[in-house]
């Protein structure tokens, strides 16, 4: 008993505890209710069996039934469009950002941290902002717009079926561009200067550096950027119900977003768990690329 | 000569991009200050023509703000404190040792890092409704936001950890230290900036948690200010100035710790939230 105690303050056991609270903790409540998502999605959850571990086996047909819903094929195809197009918006300009502020000039590095407020605002607020600006009468954007003679006539964005999803996405490019270019600007750092001063003296013109330098020595960092940018996306709940709900007719609807509806407006938690089981095997996908790019690293 | 302007120029073309980026955040407060009819305004005003800051003591009070906002810091503190106490040791641990079983827990902090809030919502919700917790909502909520961040602090927490000489903790083990004594008199008081830092971080975001509280909590004494302001948030929405006055109250603190900490908050990212 006294060599157990003993472990605990001075040995092998000290670091079990540590670890182990944290594990457990991180299994009951990340762990279990997962393997309990994709229970429920093959089981009848109604109003009356929600409080019952047991109920009904359901094979297959919440899957079946999700699929027939007439909005399915619509959410998958905003999911993507959500989905490429924040990252492609996230990353292109977080890289060009990067790339900017690492070039020497006073306040470089204050100027870019500034950038990073919008990462640490709550997500509905940046969403409440962005509804306003995006506001089809009276919103900023369009009278800049109409200002700069880019468009003719104000594009109702939250409504208009065809814009609906890309106000979100322009609200989540604005919330993650700063993340994307800090990590970015770290891997650009790690870059040694003086393989840019030999191609320099080798006669490489910028473009060339770029191509030849920049980009393959930044692999595992753009990969684990990219792979980032995927799951936080895929996270994104709080611009949905703070700028469109999800509509006008599911048109800006993306999986996450429906399956806290169908659970917690149409109180259909069979529909929902089913959703998210679908949506986790995309986080899966990802969560391997992020892995597989940050592997080296994990050991060092 | 070109050469001696060109970082001036650089300056001038960063606080450009500067003002551009952060202009949503300039349009909030202009906006709070407007007038009900300046709002609809055509073209918009990018100055107030008459500031009228009282709009602030209106939406506190109809929006009764300081309820919402305690409950906020209510449940971000409970957050952050279950957060730090758990996830500091399973950082330092996963810092310290090179195994096969470390690579296993590093794997799995990973993967529920990746989980998103959405998939978790509802198993938990049904969870929580069996066991009965959904009785104190805000403990709930707690608990299921505290499993979302901690793996994100852990990452960022184990490089703290990392640069930690190991040298240190073992001429303190020589000297006739505990584990448990030199990991609460050397290896924490070393990494206590970067532990603060991180914990800052999590309750910055857990001030701002809204899918979980607006699932689980109904009693609107009991919500926290994101609740609060989707209350008056959606498509039909027409009370801007109100709006942004909630919004810029509820944001403007965290803003003002974000800019006193910047230099800190951005190093312990950077070197963490890659690896």
């Amino acid at each position: 008993m006294a060599k157990f105690f003993n472990s605990l303050r001075d040995g092998v056991g000290f670091d079990l505890i540590l670890v182990g609270a944290a594990m457990l903790f991180l299994l009951a409540l990340a762990g279990l209710p997962l393997v309990y998502n994709v229970l429920m999605s093959f089981q009848q959850v109604d109003m009356f069996t929600l409080g019952q571990l047991i109920r009904p086996f359901a094979g297959f047909t919440n899957y079946a039934a999700v699929v027939a819903q007439p909005e399915f094929w619509l959410v998958t195809r905003n999911t993507l469009i959500f989905v490429v197009g924040s990252m492609t918006g996230q990353f292109v300009l977080g890289f060009a950002l990067a790339l900017f502020f690492a070039q020497k000039f006073p306040g470089a590095a204050t100027i870019r941290g500034l950038f990073l407020v919008s990462w640490v605002m709550p997500g509905l607020v940046v969403g409440a902002i962005w509804s306003w600006i995006l506001a089809g009468d009276f919103g900023v954007l369009n009278s800049v717009l109409r200002g700069l003679g880019i468009i003719q006539s104000n594009i109702f964005w939250k409504s208009d079926p065809s814009f609906s999803i890309w106000a979100v996405i322009i609200a989540n490019i604005w919330l993650g561009l700063a993340f994307n270019m800090l990590l970015l600007s770290v891997g650009l750092a790690a870059i040694p200067r003086d393989l840019y001063e030999a191609a320099e003296l080798d006669g490489a013109n910028a473009w060339q550096r770029f191509w030849t330098i920049t980009l393959p020595m930044m692999r595992s960092t753009i990969g684990a950027v990219l792979s980032l940018g995927l799951i936080g996306t895929l996270q994104q709940f709080d611009l949905f119900p703070a700028l469109t709900e999800g509509g006008p007719a599911n048109t800006s609807n993306v999986a996450g977003y429906w399956s806290w509806q169908l659970s917690f407006q149409l109180y259909d938690f069979a529909k929902g768990a089913t959703v998210s089981v679908m949506m986790f095997v995309l986080v899966l996908f990802a969560s391997i690329l992020y892995v597989r790019s940050t592997r080296h690293e994990v050991r060092g | 000569m070109t050469r001696r302007y060109t970082p001036w120029a650089l300056l001038v073309v960063a606080l450009a991009l500067a003002a551009v980026y952060l202009f949503p955040l300039y349009w909030m407060y202009v906006t709070s200050l407007k007038s009900g009819s300046e709002i609809f305004a055509n073209p918009p005003t990018f100055w107030p023509t008459t500031p009228n800051p009282d709009i602030y003591g209106q939406v506190w009070s109809r929006r009764t703000m300081s309820t919402f906002l305690w409950n906020s810091v209510i449940i971000a503190s409970g957050v952050t404190a279950i957060t730090v106490i758990l996830g500091t040791g399973c950082a330092y641990v996963l810092a310290r040792y090179r195994s096969a079983w470390i690579d296993v827990g590093l794997f799995a902090v990973l993967m529920l890092q990746v989980l998103p809030a959405s998939v978790m919502i509802t198993p938990l919700f049904v969870g929580f409704n069996q066991i009965g917790l959904l009785n104190y909502p805000r403990l709930a909520v707690i608990l299921a936001a505290a499993a979302k961040s901690m793996p994100f602090f852990v990452v960022l927490v184990r490089a703290t950890f990392m640069s930690v000489p190991r040298e240190l903790e073992e001429a303190a083990l020589v000297d006739g230290n505990s584990r448990v004594g030199a990991f609460f008199l050397i290896v924490l008081p070393l990494a206590r900036n970067g532990i603060l830092v991180c914990a800052i971080l999590t309750f910055m975001g857990s001030f701002g948690e809204y899918i979980y509280s607006k699932s689980i909590i109904q009693s609107p004494a009991l919500q926290p200010a994101s609740v609060g302001l989707s209350g008056f948030l959606g498509p039909n929405s027409s009370d801007w100035n109100s709006i942004m006055a909630y919004s810029a109250i509820y944001v403007t603190p965290i803003l003002a710790i974000f800019v006193i900490l910047q230099r800190r908050i951005v190093s312990g990212l950077t070197s963490g939230a890659l690896k």
